[in-house]
């Protein structure tokens, strides 16, 4: 049973294909990265895996299951790309109330939420409300609730966004970690370079359906490929050909 | 599991309210109109001091109005607006429990409000000289409450099919319009031989019976309770018409484009 499977996924907004006849699937304890251009139908496709919203076509399911279904939601860690949080609340109430929403009891959650305040560096927050945070804090607070009820899937959307040098690399290992744990992880992002140091896996989206799926280690196997110039080159449009020449070239 | 989300969203809308200062605008206002009122005695007269009772249930009705509008107005454009949706309907919680929750907490979080206006209002009468404490007072307070619960589910019905401005507008219009006229409606109504009296009669079918939990004139007169099973009726319409809003805002909210 994969953690993730889609067949045939389609989903248009207003007769603009968003999503477009995509089938992809994630075996269980990878790290997958979901690579594209803005507007590949990354996100449709994230907001599709939560149940958020339907597919118009199309079969998705997460541990074989609906993804409207409750008990599957248990099972998975979502981190929004951007999201502000109750501004009124402190890091350690956030943490908390996702807590409750999860079924956890009182006493795990006050356990786990010193334990994940102290893994994503807020431990020093105390008093001061999300208002005050900056985005890379934020961003740490979006992991933190992502990781809380303990989760075999993480669904990040564009997870290094706003982060700093330093917290990067400290996420990057997060992931390794989860990874190691036997967890699934399934991220988008534009950070190529990220996703070429993690992934074991990736799918390149463009216009909404996949153009290329397969091992990291697969399409850099000569040495002197790198994810970018790949990339560049299966989206092959005009643009990035040029790109990808002057690369080639070593501008 | 879903009395433990309900929990949850009851708290973070009292964290909401009484971090946000709007609560204690209303509360410090409140103090600083009443208290005057309180100590004054105009010519010793009895019906100066109705008269002040009056101002004073006119404002408590005014204030409480717009923390219970405002409350339930501001509890889903915010959750879209700041995409923290995702993440919530991304926890094992369903959309039902989601909407339920936010009502109830915008209703507890809004009745704790006027339960302290109410005891301002008990105050206020005391040391007037008037009674600290009436069955009547309580009654006022418990069909108030009936009040509030038809104003929060409007809030949250508008707060999911319109912008916020146009909620605000439209459910104080419609409540302060039912509230002003719903008495008086159904007289227009049999006077009138135009069709247009099939559309009154029809928008004060449909219209929210506010006008059913004001006990205003009967407490500053210190008449005579209404009988508890015609305030059971009151409270019994005040569930129907907040659940049939709740259902409505359920279906918006099943197919709305996230």
């Amino acid at each position: 049973m994969h953690p993730i499977e889609l067949e045939n996924i389609r989903k248009s907004f207003n007769n603009v294909h968003a999503v477009n006849n995509l089938s992809l699937k994630v075996t269980g304890g990878e790290i997958f990265g979901f690579l594209g251009t803005n507007g590949a139908g990354k996100t449709t496709t994230i907001k599709m895996l939560l149940g958020l919203i339907k597919p118009d076509d199309g079969k998705l399911s997460l541990f074989g299951k609906d993804a409207h279904d409750i008990s599957t939601k248990k099972r998975i860690g979502f981190m929004p790309e951007t999201a502000y949080y109750y501004p009124f609340l402190k890091a350690h109430e956030l943490i908390a109330f996702y807590g409750e929403l999860c079924g956890m009891d009182k006493k795990t959650i006050k356990t786990r939420t010193e334990e994940l305040l102290v893994e994503v560096g807020l431990e020093n927050t105390g008093k001061k409300t999300l208002k005050t945070f900056s985005k890379g804090m934020l961003q740490r607070v979006g992991i933190a609730q992502a990781l809380l009820h303990d989760p075999d899937l993480f669904i990040l959307d564009e997870p290094f966004t706003g982060l700093d040098p330093l917290a990067k690399i400290h996420f990057r290992d997060l992931i390794l970690k989860l990874k190691k744990r036997g967890k699934t992880v399934f991220f988008s992002s534009h950070e190529l370079s990220e996703a070429e140091l993690i992934c074991d896996r990736v799918a390149i989206l463009k216009e909404g359906s996949s153009v290329y799926d397969g091992p990291v280690t697969e399409i850099a196997g000569d040495g002197k490929s790198n994810l970018e110039r790949i990339f560049l080159h299966v989206l092959k449009d005009k643009k990035s050909e040029d790109i990808n020449k002057q690369m080639e070239a070593g501008k | 599991m879903i009395r433990q989300q309900l929990c949850a969203f009851i708290k973070l809308s009292f964290l909401d309210l009484y971090r946000r200062k709007d609560l204690f605008v209303l509360l410090v206002l409140s103090c600083v109109l009443l208290t005057p009122l309180a100590l004054l005695r105009p010519f010793g007269q009895m019906g100066g001091n109705r008269y002040m009772n009056e101002i004073a249930m006119l404002m408590i009705w005014v204030f409480s109005f717009i923390i219970a509008l405002g409350a339930s107005s501001r509890l889903f454009p915010p959750e879209f607006e700041s995409r923290t949706i995702y993440p919530l309907l991304s926890k094992p919680v369903s959309r039902g429990v989601v909407l339920l929750g936010k009502y109830l907490g915008a209703l507890s979080t809004s009745i704790s409000a006027l339960a302290i206006f109410y005891f301002l209002y008990a105050m206020l009468n005391g040391f007037r000289g008037g009674e600290w404490f009436s069955p009547l007072l309580l009654q006022a307070f418990v069909l108030h409450c009936g009040f509030t619960a038809i104003v929060v589910a409007l809030g949250l019905l508008g707060s999911l099919l319109v912008t916020t401005s146009a909620n605000i507008t439209l459910t104080s219009t419609i409540v302060v319009v039912m509230f002003l006229l719903g008495r008086r409606l159904p007289h227009y109504i049999a006077a009138d031989e135009t069709p247009v009296r099939w559309i009154i009669a029809a928008a004060h079918a449909i219209g929210p019976h506010v006008e059913f939990f004001d006990l205003r004139q009967r407490l500053v007169h210190s008449w005579e309770m209404i009988s508890w099973p015609v305030c059971a009726l009151a409270l019994i319409y005040a569930a129907s018409y907040s659940v049939t809003c709740l259902w409505l805002a359920w279906l918006a909210l099943r197919r709305k484009q996230l």
